[in-house]
């Protein structure tokens, strides 16, 4: 089964939808993104440029089953086709993070949060306490927060 | 302090940017709405129309996550000067079958123009009017009542009428 994405005029998914592979073979039976693409524009009144295969194992740029990652993310609807880049990007999540083009996700302008401490990750697995790292996009710093208080 | 949202009277407008080669054909949608119109048949079913169902319950989910199912579609058409009598999409006599939301979809329109009617709490029988343009849609919720007008004393107008529910 492969996953086409379908995008928008302004670059978004719109929707994903699944193709039988049968539906992109070539005329030698190898499998052909352009095959599907025309299949899904004959079926679905979509031009086929605007259809683009996404692989559903494929998240932040790895492979869950070991594979190798494809377009950066499975392509959800509200995300971006970045055609010069070959990726789908989640919507951003704070306007100041920018993108980790070798991930294929938004990181803060600071970086990722900081570890958690041994003890509060002790704490987080006897379940006495959730900590967690926020971002806070007024103060643009990650805040330490428990979610079990 | 702080504010919730009980309730919510929204109009969505916008036009259909197909893209280039796959635009609506509103040809052959005013030919479904003259046929159904004048044979008193159902409106039928047409690629085309389809297309504009799927744009947008495509568009509105991805822009205001509403996520819509079609229930009921048909065309209408109305001659120069021709203003409707109110209308209304709900049954309220059957509000758990009713659509959510009425779109108008510009068919071949000119000089058209969409009267809906609202409350403002107590501030009662207020309404906003707006033009509907080729190719363009308005949507509102299926509980305002409503008329079209046809402001030239020339063309035919054909709207095409889809009601959504929301889940």
């Amino acid at each position: 089964m492969a996953h086409f994405a379908k995008i928008g005029m302004n670059g978004k998914v719109l929707n994903v939808l699944t193709l039988d592979d049968n539906d992109m073979l070539d005329a030698n039976g190898n499998s052909d993104e352009r095959v599907g693409q025309q299949h899904l524009e004959q079926h679905n009144n979509w031009p086929a440029e605007m259809w683009i295969q996404t692989s559903y194992n494929t998240s932040a740029n790895q492979h869950k089953l070991g594979g190798t990652p494809f377009r950066g993310n499975y392509a959800g609807i509200g995300y971006t086709w970045d055609d010069e880049n070959e990726i789908f990007w989640s919507p951003k999540p704070y306007s100041s993070w920018v993108k980790d083009f070798s991930t294929a996700t938004w990181k803060s302008p600071i970086g990722h949060p900081p570890e958690l401490t041994s003890e509060q990750s002790s704490q987080n697995q006897a379940k006495t306490h959730f900590w967690m790292y926020n971002w806070d996009e007024e103060n643009q710093s990650w805040s330490l927060t428990n979610l079990r208080s | 302090m702080k504010k919730k949202v009980l309730s919510e009277q929204a109009l969505y407008w916008g036009n259909v940017s197909m893209p280039k080669g796959f635009e609506i054909d509103t040809g052959k949608l005013s030919e479904d709405i003259l046929h159904s119109s004048f044979t008193n048949k159902e409106f039928p079913y047409s690629k085309t129309w389809n297309m504009l169902n799927t744009y947008i319950i495509e568009h509105i989910g991805l822009k205001y996550n509403l996520s819509l199912t079609n229930k009921n579609s048909w065309g209408s058409i109305y001659k120069p000067n021709q203003i409707s009598k109110s209308l209304f999409n709900a049954n309220l006599m059957d509000l758990y079958n009713s659509p959510d939301f009425t779109l108008l979809y510009g068919v071949k329109v000119n000089n058209c123009f969409v009267e809906i009617h609202y409350d403002d709490n107590r501030r009662k029988g207020k309404s906003w009017n707006i033009e509907l343009k080729n190719n363009e849609f308005i949507m509102f919720p299926s509980t305002n009542v409503f008329t079209i007008s046809n402001e030239q004393k020339e063309n035919l107008n054909f709207i095409q009428t889809i009601v959504y529910e929301y889940i």
